[in-house]
């Protein structure tokens, strides 16, 4: 279970939260809110520590970051955590130069070291869970909005996460895709996956939340 | 008073039996090319005073000849091997500067009276034992003066490897360096830079007679004479013999400069036909193998540039703050000095050091790689910095270090990004690779260069050189387009 104990981030003088404590409990979907601006995206690059936390801990047990650990020290910590944690971002994130088996495939085979044919055969598996069983050849120039961010779900569960954090994973899709992408996110909610979720879309939040977060 | 107006009268009448061309006398200058670098003892620069100008015994002589010919003499400074060329295109008047009347160079100018008499001096290396001569040399490599006599010798001896220099100093320079085992010269040269070259061993006798002499413009048979008389006099009256002696250069032999079968010798060139046969597939085969080498030391140099290139793009994002330093600096030198000075530093500056002695090809390359190299790493830094931040962020996310999502992430899209300049950067590096030539790598350009100056045909030769390197660009450029082509349909 990540938690985060009186954690505090600021941007200069403008202190964007303080002493904020949170918890993500395995198989619950934790869900941020807030107007633009209140530091929810912030709050939540926070938890796989693409940001730094000015005061306050973060714990994924057995790893321990306090805030203000030496820049060595802190890349080991938060590459650790990072490998135990899968992100999904409201632009997708793809990477171009590969298709979309060889998206999914890079994070197991590089950081886990699983041998291709696993990889691959588990990767196909995922994109079947996300609708995109057919495209494992394409590129991410010709796949939808939708289909972009189902594959980068399919990439972020691939090294099987504890947690999956998703940042506004639909606020740069048309309609269509956007239900297409929240069927995908119900059904790993009803597998009993952890979720942690941004969106300023206050009835996905509210029908996804076994946990909501409001920022001020 | 009587006798000073008898040796007026006698002055006008020596001037006057020495008839210049009346296009000279209006021009009021005669001017005379020769090649200063390496020059001694003909033309040269005095270390001891260099601002002073050239010394050396041709200087003498071109102030003797302008004093009896009534002009002035102004020298002109082209490289030894074109002089022939430069005087045909009219940037000098004569050229004078230890030329010798070789087939190649009858059919294409006219030559005076032989001014001088001499012979070949073989010089090996200290380590070098047991040579006696040419023969003994043979699976050797021996360097020579390009275009001189002693390179038509060598090349006489086909077991011998012959390396052609630039000038005679740096020829020696490589037999003291041990990149050759020894070097073949005009005598009066091998005798004046043995005082910077005193571990050098003269082996054998002197052999072989040849005769440096004075050449002009084809159609110039005026000027040629008026020459002729000049240094019919200068031998008569002694004053030769003076300037040689100063130099020690006068040998037995010189005496002879004025019999008439010497003085004649060159005298029946009087119809100075076209070019000198030349056997064109013999000529096609050398041009092809010269542009192999040229294509095989640019894709190797050129390999190794991208691949230094990327580290130091790299070493200057992500390296360490000392490191960022030192790629900057790298950079910076590399591009901020010209690829000429490097290469001869690499080549005859490294190689007076022990250990450090490269051969002429990996000379080469190293030194277009590393050049190159800092304009790579130009290119791939703007590329690196072109990517997106957040396509790092998703890789950080992943749980990738640093070093995979460079390698894996980055570094890829960066290279698709950079293969445009990249390509234009390899065919600009093709066409410089003949600088290498100045460190006697005989390539393609220098291949047609040689050719070009033994037959005279320029353009021709010159067409077909042009031809060979743009049937290896034009195809290179055109792979790379259909690539860059093959990636945009994938992944734009």
């Amino acid at each position: 279970m990540i938690e985060l104990r009186g954690v505090g981030k600021r941007f200069g003088d403008r202190v964007l939260f303080e002493g904020l404590d949170l918890d993500l409990v395995p198989g619950k979907t934790t869900v941020i809110m807030g107007r633009s601006g209140s530091g929810k995206s912030t709050l939540l690059r926070l938890i796989n520590q693409l940001e730094r936390h000015d005061t306050g801990t973060v714990r994924l047990s057995p790893i321990e970051i306090p805030a203000g650990l030496p820049h060595g020290e802190w890349v080991r910590q938060a590459t650790a955590l990072r490998r135990r944690t899968g992100m999904v971002f409201q632009g997708f994130q793809l990477f171009p130069h590969l298709c979309v088996l060889d998206n999914v495939t890079l994070a197991p085979r590089t950081v886990q070291g699983v041998a291709r044919a696993v990889a691959e055969q588990k990767a196909r598996a995922l994109l079947e869970l996300v609708g995109m069983g057919e495209a494992v050849d394409r590129f991410p120039a010709r796949l939808s909005g939708g289909e972009a961010q189902r594959v980068a779900i399919a990439r972020a569960l691939a090294t099987e996460p504890e947690v999956l954090l998703l940042d506004e994973p639909t606020s740069a899709l048309d309609p269509a895709s956007t239900a297409s992408v929240v069927a995908v996110i119900q059904d790993l909610k009803q597998r009993g996956f952890t979720l942690a979720m941004v969106t300023h879309d206050p009835e996905l939040g509210q029908s996804l939340a076994d946990h909501l977060v409001e920022l001020k | 008073m009587l006798r000073l107006l008898a040796c007026l009268l006698f002055a006008a009448a020596a001037i006057a039996q020495l008839p210049l061309p009346q296009r000279y006398r209006d021009a009021g200058v005669l001017r005379w090319g020769s090649d200063a670098e390496g020059g001694a003892p003909f033309v040269f620069l005095d270390s001891a005073h260099p601002d002073r100008g050239e010394i050396g015994f041709e200087v003498d002589l071109a102030h003797e000849l302008g004093r009896l010919l009534g002009i002035e003499m102004r020298r002109v400074q082209a490289p030894f091997g074109n002089l022939v060329q430069v005087l045909q295109r009219g940037d000098c008047d004569l050229a004078m500067n230890g030329l010798e009347p070789t087939q190649s160079r009858r059919s294409q100018v006219r030559f005076t009276r032989p001014y001088y008499i001499f012979q070949q001096q073989l010089s090996v290396g200290p380590g070098i034992t047991g040579v006696r001569g040419l023969d003994d040399l043979d699976g050797k490599r021996v360097g020579v003066l390009g275009e001189s006599q002693s390179h038509k010798l060598l090349l006489e001896h086909p077991g011998i490897e012959t390396v052609v220099y630039e000038s005679n100093v740096t020829a020696y320079e490589d037999v003291i360096n041990g990149r050759t085992a020894g070097s073949l010269a005009d005598l009066p040269i091998a005798r004046a830079l043995r005082p910077m070259f005193p571990q050098l061993v003269d082996v054998g006798e002197p052999f072989g007679e040849d005769y440096y002499c004075i050449a002009v413009r084809a159609g110039e048979a005026d000027l040629q004479q008026a020459l002729d008389a000049a240094l019919g006099v200068l031998f008569g009256n002694g004053t030769l013999e003076r300037i040689y002696r100063k130099w020690d250069l006068w040998v037995p032999a010189e005496a002879r400069l004025g019999e008439d079968s010497i003085a004649q010798r060159f005298a029946n060139d009087a119809v100075v036909g076209g070019a000198g046969d030349m056997d064109w597939g013999e000529a096609l085969v050398m041009l092809g193998r010269g542009a192999l080498r040229t294509m095989g030391i640019s894709v190797v140099s050129f390999v190794l540039a991208v691949l230094l290139g990327l580290v130091v793009a790299l070493v200057r994002l992500h390296g360490p703050r000392p490191l960022r330093w030192c790629a900057v600096a790298y950079v910076e030198l590399l591009r901020g000095t010209p690829i000429l000075v490097q290469m001869l530093l690499l080549y005859y500056g490294l190689g007076q050091i022990e250990g450090l002695r490269l051969d002429a090809v990996t000379a080469g390359i190293l030194g277009l790689s590393l050049n190159y190299a800092a304009y790579e790493a130009e290119v791939y830094r703007g590329a690196l910095s072109a990517i997106p931040r957040a396509q790092r962020e998703a890789a950080s996310a992943l749980g990738l270090t640093t070093a995979q999502s460079l390698r894996f992430v980055i570094v890829p899209q960066a290279l698709r990004l950079s293969l445009a300049p990249s390509t234009n950067d390899f065919i600009a590096l093709f066409k410089d690779s003949s600088i290498v030539m100045v460190i006697t790598v005989v390539e393609l350009t220098k291949q047609y260069q040689m050719l070009a100056n033994a037959s005279g045909r320029f353009i021709v030769l010159g067409l077909v050189t042009s031809g060979l390197y743009l049937a290896m660009s034009l195809p290179l450029a055109y792979l790379a387009r259909r690539f860059e082509r093959r990636l945009d349909r994938d992944h734009a």
